[in-house]
């Protein structure tokens, strides 16, 4: 078996072949779909969950290489108040890669309370939203706390 | 495949070549191992055994760009080419050492093509679509170097350490050649441990890309002066980081057809960039 | 009683005559002009949170027990025959437990046109492993020469369709009395739609019914075309699609995905995922065709255009329709001279599907950058060149327009169009500030059939039942609010279940901007349904005549002044419900319905290096009723920053000797990051089309895109004085763009 820290919660799963990615483990194996795949390659930002508070792709992280690091995923932060910013601000369309957004910018406004614009831009540039829910994404980062 | 997690900078050494391969921020391997395009029955996890953080002038090769990208005490030039390299996720899970061992992002050889660099006899970008390739020693092959922390070390004239010795960047990278196609002068298995990075007067690093972030330079310009000495270099523009004597040099460019803009782009670069040097 | 009426229908552009059947009274008059109690009101997404939180379940996060994944072998080449195929040893392998070949399954070819075509496809107990198998697929290919160049296509024959040739008046006189003759040729590139979630679906036999999950806009045309293709009867296959990651035109049918799952779940017994990668999605699942557009406009000296010409070359792909790039030329303006000829042509490269306006994107950023080129020469405003053309009528077959309010738009643009002065005074060094503008005409009228229903329970809440989708853009929320506003109910007693086949009436297409006036006067319709249900009971409970009754704040109210609350008169009703029914009347007779606007850009050009940035856009919109003002501005945004990759980074590209597609990944294929997104003004003027259905709403998906790209480079030419004329403005477009423009003006300066 492989422990993994999820959200709070230690989890076992059944030790997975070598150069399976933690956005499968999350997934397939723990049942955590808030977690998106949308490239699979680590060049869109939808996979992002946090790693002891910092932001990582899951898609191109080995689980194996997780070790006793605290994941945090959309699923942990679902009463974060960013997820109440993003519906007022409308910040999102289809929603696919919302998931991702959301754990981006809480790595931001956790280091940052008042993120700048330009850092907000500086901080989600690997998030794409095919939608364009841009501008309503940097209105909830910047007003996250209204 | 295996992973083996060394906690000794020997037995770390000892796990690594025979076709072993060393995994740290993963960025750039895990998606090479899972495109095929890389092969490991090992993984060595190095990063218990790899140096992480700043200390004066010398940068654990374990740092993350994102680390380096707000760190006041190293130079301008390599903060600001580590804060417009790739993504903020990617920056914060790949290391400078990573960094500057990554393969091309020439889609013909990311894509498989059996071309020069894989060992093959014919560059596919020559004939074909080549618009973000070089206009630097691409004789045999027109990858472009993806790098911009590199082109800032080269600039900076920096030194990396290795388990088994001290080189300049400069002397990290070859043009491939028919008897060695890798770009990367490192042994099997040799290990970036740290990089000593000279503190300079003033320095900068300037990237044209096609969007305003996450997007590889089409040219970067990396420009570091100490006293009268100004070291200029070129990320995107040949298929290993390029050291420009002076901009004079851009004259004698071999650029294909579709990459000729890019003697036109790094003009101005250039000299926006040593005027913000001196 | 149930009416059969013959009606127009029109798809993006497309128009079919059909018999629709209306039941019930759907001649309710519209709501007066501007916000109502909800309508008209910023909303929030109903599904928001499901969504942000990720607990909204996307096809992609559809789970069944026993479920197997799908992978399909696709053709490395251009063009290709398979010789040979055998799948015994992809069979042997573990974990597999199908795998099929063009034998078993119709879209898997033995001839693929196309890097990407499929070809046989693995079914195992992961999708690792099929993609393993795929490996141990033995074919034998042959590698055939590919057709790459749309010219030469077009020389040789190998087209989609005849031609198409179109001409009012008489060009050619009106060419010979133009003061001011402008020709040039306008090119644009290939176009990758990039869906977040990529296509797939999960198919699954229940008994004797097919359940199909899939990502899509359109959960009956997919249900339909199973049924016909399998021939089962349709309600046999039951379609479900509660959320989908984005579509933008190319989900509008199953797929040959969905067609390779159905044939391994038969193959297997299994459920079966077929899911697409990233890389596949690039290849294999349509695109916005490339075009080349050759364009004359010939204009008197006060700017009257008296002729326009153009012809066009569709670089459609191996399969797929030639789209109406036309379709400005012919419509957007005054002009009584107009000729099109427009070639489809059939390529070995991918195929092209619906995205966003399609044709309409591209030709009017050929019509709109002519324009400008013809205001240059003329020395006349632009913006007062778009008016002193402006159609008051559709001149390609002489109807009314059902509502315009293009000159209105003009006169908001004001504003942002007077500021080009200061905007251009701001340059600085080599950065180079200028403005543009482009006028935008697209379809968005929706029409029939669609169906909704809205039930009302003791409690006092209501639901609206039909089996449309949501494809991202708040549909949802949308017919929840023309719910609540004709129920007189707050928005949150008002529920919305869509997204199954089995589960509510025919609902229409997500595209061509139709869902919002399709839908829309449907659910109201169904609503008023039931409102008239409730009325007509409290009336008899409490002794009143009905037309003293209505319904307000969830109160039914009494014109004396007394009310009761909603939930007082239909508890009455214990375990009963209301159920109210509506259809989607037909759109007005003899008229057109298009939507119309105009954006104006403010771009800044470093002429040095080539770089450009879209500074601030304005866009202003005449889409009828608003529905949801928070949502509208969203879906505006959103399509400006599609245009904005399309005019500026992103560009599909393969190799030009074998046809092979290079940009498949998201590294080399460049979508705008948030970092790319200009400063944005959206104003839609909000007035109700008298004309269309109980609401007066249009589409507003598909309008915000139209004008992008030539306002952006109209700018370029205001602030560089250089002419680009094919997308994508890369920096090496740009550049090429500025040396042209020096050597002209130093031309112009030499002594003769």
């Amino acid at each position: 078996m492989l422990e993994l820290r999820v959200n709070g919660a230690l989890l076992e799963v059944p030790e997975p072949p070598v150069g399976r990615t933690l956005a499968e483990t999350l997934r397939d194996d723990l049942g955590l779909t808030g977690t998106k795949i949308a490239c699979a390659e680590g060049h869109c930002g939808a996979c992002t969950v946090q790693l002891d508070g910092v932001p990582v792709l899951s898609c191109i992280t080995l689980v194996h290489s997780v070790g006793d690091a605290e994941v945090t995923t959309i699923e942990g932060l679902r009463d974060h108040p960013l997820v109440d910013a993003f519906v007022r601000a409308d910040a999102l369309q289809c929603g696919f890669c919302t998931p991702g957004q959301i754990v981006s910018a809480a790595a931001l406004v956790a280091a940052d309370p008042e993120p700048t614009r330009e850092r907000v831009r500086h901080a989600l540039a690997g998030n794409l939203c095919r939608c364009g829910a841009y501008p309503r994404i940097e209105e909830a980062v910047l007003t996250w706390r209204d | 495949m295996q992973l083996l997690r060394p906690e000794s900078l020997a037995s770390a050494t000892a796990s690594l070549g025979n076709g072993s391969k060393a995994l740290a921020g993963g960025t750039e391997l895990v998606p090479l191992l899972r495109s095929r395009l890389v092969e490991a029955e090992t993984l060595v996890d190095v990063r218990a055994v790899v140096p992480r953080g700043v200390d004066g002038t010398r940068i654990g090769a374990g740092t993350t760009l994102a680390e380096l990208e707000v760190d006041p005490q190293i130079p301008q030039a390599l903060r600001e080419a580590c804060a417009l390299a790739a993504s903020p996720q990617l920056r914060s899970m790949g290391t400078i050492g990573g960094n500057l061992l990554q393969a091309t992002r020439c889609w013909y050889w990311r894509l498989k093509y059996p071309c020069y660099l894989h060992g093959g006899s014919l560059c596919h970008a020559r004939q074909g679509a080549h618009r973000e390739h070089a206009i630097f020693g691409n004789e045999r092959c027109a990858s472009a170097h993806p790098s911009d922390p590199a082109a800032a070390l080269l600039a900076l004239g920096a030194a990396v350490r290795t388990d088994r010795r001290e080189l300049p960047v400069a002397d990290l990278y070859r043009l491939p050649t028919d008897d060695d196609r890798d770009v990367v002068a490192l042994e099997p298995g040799e290990l970036i441990l740290e990089l000593e990075v000279p503190q300079p007067e003033a320095s900068t690093y300037l990237k044209a890309m096609d969007r305003e972030r996450f997007s590889f330079a089409l040219v970067g310009v990396a420009a570091a002066r100490s006293g009268d000495e100004t070291r200029l270099a070129l990320s995107g523009v040949a298929p290993i980081p390029w050291l420009l004597g002076s901009p004079d040099e851009l004259d004698r460019a071999t650029p294909l057809p579709g990459t000729a803009y890019k003697v036109d782009l790094a003009r101005p670069l250039l000299r926006r960039a040593l005027a913000a040097v001196t | 009683m149930a009416r059969l009426i013959r009606t127009e229908k029109e798809v993006e552009g497309r128009y079919t005559e059909q018999w629709v059947v209306v039941e019930g009274d759907d001649a309710i008059d519209q709501w007066p002009r501007g916000p109502g109690a909800v309508v008209g009101r910023p909303a929030t997404r109903l599904d928001g949170h499901q969504r942000a939180r990720g607990q909204a379940i996307y096809t992609a996060d559809v789970q069944l027990p026993g479920l197997v994944h799908a992978a399909v072998l696709r053709s490395p080449f251009a063009r290709a025959r398979v010789n040979k195929l055998d799948l015994s040893r992809a069979l042997e392998l573990p974990g597999v437990v199908g795998a099929i070949g063009p034998d078993d399954c119709h879209v898997l070819q033995t001839e693929p046109g196309y890097h990407g075509a499929p070809v046989a496809a693995v079914a195992a107990d992961s999708f690792a492993r099929a993609r393993e198998a795929l490996a141990l697929v033995e074919v034998e290919w042959e590698e055939l020469e590919a057709l790459l160049d749309p010219e030469e296509a077009v020389r040789q024959g190998s087209v989609h369709e005849e031609a198409r040739r179109y001409e009012r008046g008489d060009v050619d006189g009106g060419f010979a009395e133009a003061d001011v003759v402008v020709e040039a040729e306008y090119r644009t590139q290939t176009v990758l739609h990039n869906s977040m979630e990529t296509h797939q679906s999960v198919v699954r036999w229940e008994g004797d019914t097919l359940e199909v999950y899939i990502s899509t806009q359109y959960i009956w045309g997919v249900r339909d075309a199973i049924a016909r293709t399998l021939e089962l009867p349709p309600d046999r296959v039951r379609v479900i699609c509660k959320y989908m990651g984005g579509g933008f035109g190319s989900k509008n049918n199953p797929g040959d995905y969905t067609y390779i799952g159905i044939a391994l779940a038969g193959r297997t017994g299994r459920p079966v995922r077929c899911a697409l990668t990233r890389r596949e999605e690039n290849l294999a699942t349509g695109n916005r065709n490339a075009t080349i557009q050759r364009l004359r406009a010939g204009a008197r000296s006060d700017g009257t255009l008296v002729a326009l010409d153009g012809e066009y070359v569709n670089a459609v792909g191996w399969a797929g329709w030639s789209g109406p790039t036309y379709g400005p030329v012919e419509m957007l303006y005054a002009c009584d001279n107009v000729r099109t000829l427009t070639h489809g042509a059939k390529l070995n490269l991918p195929p092209n599907a619906a995205f966003r306006a399609p044709g309409f994107v591209e030709g009017t950023f050929g019509l709109e950058c002519l324009l400008d080129e013809l205001a240059a020469r003329l020395e006349l405003d632009p913006l007062e060149l778009r008016r002193r053309n402006h159609a008051d009528h559709d001149l390609a077959d002489g109807r009314p327009f059902s509502s315009k309010n293009l000159l209105e738009c003009y006169r908001r643009a004001d504003a942002h169009w007077a500021r080009r002065d200061e905007v251009r005074a701001r340059s600085e060094g080599p950065v180079r500030r200028g403005t543009g503008l482009a006028s935008q005409i697209w379809y968005g009228g929706g029409g029939p059939p669609s169906y909704a229903w809205v039930r009302v329970g003791s409690d006092g809440r209501a639901t609206v039942i039909t089996a449309m989708q949501d494809i991202g853009t708040g549909s949802r929320t949308a017919m929840a609010q023309i719910a609540a506003e004709e129920l007189g109910l707050p928005l949150d007693r008002v529920r919305v279940e869509l997204g199954d086949s089995a589960r509510g009436p025919y609902a229409s297409i997500s595209a061509g901007s139709s869902t919002t006036p399709s839908m829309g006067p449907a659910v109201r319709a169904a609503a008023a349904d039931a409102g008239r249900q409730i009325v007509e009971i409290a009336a008899q409970r409490y002794h009143v005549e009905e037309r003293v009754l209505s319904l307000q704040d969830g109160h039914v109210v009494n014109a004396d002044g007394g009310s009761w609350p909603l939930e007082e008169v239909t508890g009455l009703l214990e375990d009963a419900q209301i159920l109210g029914k509506g259809a989607r009347g037909p759109n007005p007779t003899g008229m057109r319905v298009l939507t119309f606007g105009v954006q104006v850009a403010d771009v800044a050009v470093d002429v040095e290096t080539g770089e450009v940035k879209v500074e601030r856009l304005a866009a202003i919109h005449d889409v009828g009723r608003v529905i949801n003002p928070l949502g509208a501005r969203s879906q505006v945004e959103g399509g400006i920053i599609q245009g904005v990759g399309h005019t500026l980074s992103e560009e599909r590209l393969v190799d030009p000797q074998t046809g092979r597609v290079l940009t498949q990944t998201l590294d080399a294929y460049k979508l705008p990051t948030i970092a790319d997104v200009p400063e944005m003004v959206v104003e839609l003027l909000d007035i109700p089309d008298d004309h269309l259905t109980n609401l007066g709403s249009k589409g507003l998906g598909e309008p915000p895109i139209v004008p992008t790209a030539a306002a952006i480079v109209n700018a370029i030419r205001d602030a560089t004085g250089a002419d680009v004329r094919s997308l994508p403005v890369t920096r090496e477009e740009m550049l090429r763009a500025l040396a042209e423009a020096r050597e002209r003006e130093r031309l112009a300066a030499a002594p003769a």
